[in-house]
């Protein structure tokens, strides 16, 4: 793990040290100004974890579901993304990442319906919705 | 797909807002202020799917997420009533370790992206066009569609596109979603149903029956209203 966060930090050092900082500067500008496909994924990834956070951290099984939701949502906008891109360019089948985000809507809906009737029938029972409080399958 | 400059601006700002929306789902005290944040970033990510020229997945996205889903997480909550929550007396995380280690995991998740992302956006984008390019590119993919009847703005036809080819290509998983949702349906109504409701469907367990009639007297009019 240790390891694995040095070689990080050494990468963005090199790369930071490889290009002239004048060119450097310009791209990033250019990024700014024109974001591309890979600042899409920036988005989708920041919020997946956000996401994964939630669902880690949070006591609350109400917001842990909403974390899910973050996650699913994050999901749906690097399908999204990847869809536009393959547009460009001029891919047959671009329309599938949109296609598959109507599922990936459907599930999630399903899924939400779901847990909170197990949520609305675990509190008639065990009167609590704190997740370290519901430790009946915990060994 | 370098976005055209007053593109880049409103990508910016929903990004942005998307994110921030979601930190502050996960950080707020109060469940209610959690389902609201959420609601903020996810019509965010549908003006980004606007953005990105899914105008059909972004409609879907505000009736089903914002309409639909948001509103049941919010009868939820009032269903459950987190009053302990609200008045700040019962901590919101977990405990002290479990948060670290959480949040170590997500840093790595983090520089993992960093690294993948500055990695791969070079050799992702395989005829790095200008945006001049993709704007005439666009300009020209605009001339081929039908205006609207103002004349000030053209209609486009991916949406029709997307649901031509839901039902060539994908009208078997189309069907699978569909008995899904129905299985979803029966599921959450029979998990949500009270011990009464239970019992005047003629539903339960005699022995729990006899069991739980000792807490609660009526329970057994109602078994018996279903006999008749």
């Amino acid at each position: 793990m240790v390891s694995y966060l040095v070689h990080g930090l050494m990468f963005f050092l090199q790369e930071a040290g490889s290009t002239p900082q004048a060119g450097m500067k310009n791209a990033m500008l250019e990024g700014l100004k024109h974001p591309d496909l890979s600042k899409f994924l920036v988005v989708g990834a920041l919020l997946f974890i956000i996401g994964v956070a939630g669902v880690l951290t949070r006591r609350n099984i109400i917001v842990i579901f909403m974390s899910i939701e973050l996650i699913l949502n994050a999901a749906n906008l690097n399908f999204i993304a990847m869809s536009r891109y393959l547009q460009e360019t001029g891919s047959v089948n671009a329309l599938a990442g949109q296609i598959f985000a109507v599922f990936v809507i459907v599930v999630a809906a399903a899924e939400a319906a779901i847990g909170l009737g197990i949520v609305i029938a675990l509190y008639r029972n065990k009167e609590t919705i704190w997740v370290d409080e519901i430790d009946l399958l915990k060994w | 797909m370098p976005l055209s400059s007053y593109e880049s601006l409103f990508f910016w700002i929903f990004g942005i807002t998307a994110i921030f929306a979601g930190l502050l789902t996960v950080m707020a005290k109060n469940a209610v202020h959690s389902a609201l944040f959420l609601i903020s970033s996810l019509v965010s990510v549908a003006a980004l799917f606007v953005l990105s020229g899914a105008e059909f997945i972004a409609g879907v996205q505000i009736l089903v997420y914002v309409g639909g889903v948001m509103v049941l997480f919010l009868f939820v909550i009032m269903l459950v009533n987190v009053g302990a929550e609200e008045q700040g007396r019962d901590e919101i995380f977990n405990n002290q370790r479990q948060v670290t280690a959480s949040l170590i995991f997500c840093f790595l998740l983090v520089l993992g992206v960093l690294y993948a992302v500055n990695k791969g956006s070079s050799t992702l984008i395989r005829q790095n066009l200008s945006a001049e390019a993709v704007a005439e590119q666009q300009a020209a993919r605009n001339a081929t569609l039908n205006r609207s009847a103002t004349g000030t703005s053209s209609i486009t036809n991916d949406t029709g596109q997307i649901g031509s080819s839901l039902y060539r290509y994908g009208s078997l998983p189309f069907e699978i979603a569909s008995v899904l949702l129905l299985v979803a349906i029966v599921g959450s109504v029979m998990l949500a149903r009270t011990l009464r409701q239970e019992a005047s469907a003629d539903d339960v367990d005699p022995e729990v029956l006899q069991d739980e009639s000792l807490r609660d007297p009526e329970l057994i009019r109602f078994e018996s209203a279903s006999q008749e």
